[in-house]
């Protein structure tokens, strides 16, 4: 079930701040951060993240069509396997 | 045979189920269209008559369902933005796999279709 219109949609208060930052001295350094939950607003546009998966920080550039959707959707968690995969290298 | 909103053609089925094999056009909106435009129900998909074909017509196209076409390309649309993102969504369409979270350890066979045995190669 989706979260309720009523509440909005939820951002990091320290996320945000940082945004603010980035787009106030209009500085192209990616952020990094670990608010995976985050939603991208349409101010996120254009800036570059560096979205912690656990393990490291991904790189995720915001473009319009990533709005309404978390960050933690552009950084994978999980590594792909297939088989014979492990017979290359 | 009577033809709606382009090429649909239904048949001898009563006009509510008849509407259903309108692509977008499912119980619910079939019954609400039947209802709106004051059809006999019982009627069946080849009595109708021009201007019940009309009234049906504009009925769908008030409410502006999107239908056929309209709707395929809005589905394929999506499907498209989700894998140019390149967002999890994106991915597992891509890869065939179910979207929302259920297991792939077992099942999901509507997304994987039948099985293919996969055997390791040596060396």
């Amino acid at each position: 079930m989706p979260r309720s219109i009523k509440k909005g949609f939820f951002i990091d208060p320290s996320l945000q701040d940082k945004v603010d930052e980035a787009v106030r001295s209009n500085s192209r350094k990616p952020i990094n951060t670990w608010s995976r939950r985050s939603v991208i607003t349409p101010d996120f546009v254009g800036l570059n993240f560096k979205v912690h998966n656990g393990k490291s920080f991904i790189d995720v550039h915001v473009t319009e069509n990533m709005v309404g959707h978390k960050l933690g959707e552009f950084s994978l968690t999980r590594t792909f396997k297939t088989h014979g995969s492990h017979t290359k290298k | 045979m009577p033809r709606l909103l382009g090429v649909d053609i239904p048949n001898y089925k009563k006009i509510e189920y008849a509407l259903r094999y309108i692509y977008g056009v499912g119980p619910a909106r079939a019954a609400q269209v039947v209802a709106e435009t004051g059809i006999d129900p019982d009627t069946r998909a080849k009595d109708l008559t021009e201007e019940d074909l009309n009234k049906i017509t504009n009925a769908i196209n008030e409410h502006k369902y999107a239908v056929e076409g309209d709707l395929r390309r809005e589905t394929a649309a999506n499907l498209k933005r989700l894998q140019a993102i390149n967002c999890y969504r994106g991915l597992r369409h891509r890869r065939g796999l179910p979207v929302r979270g259920q297991r792939t350890s077992t099942n999901a066979r509507t997304r994987k279709g039948s099985r293919r045995t996969v055997g390791v190669m040596k060396k």
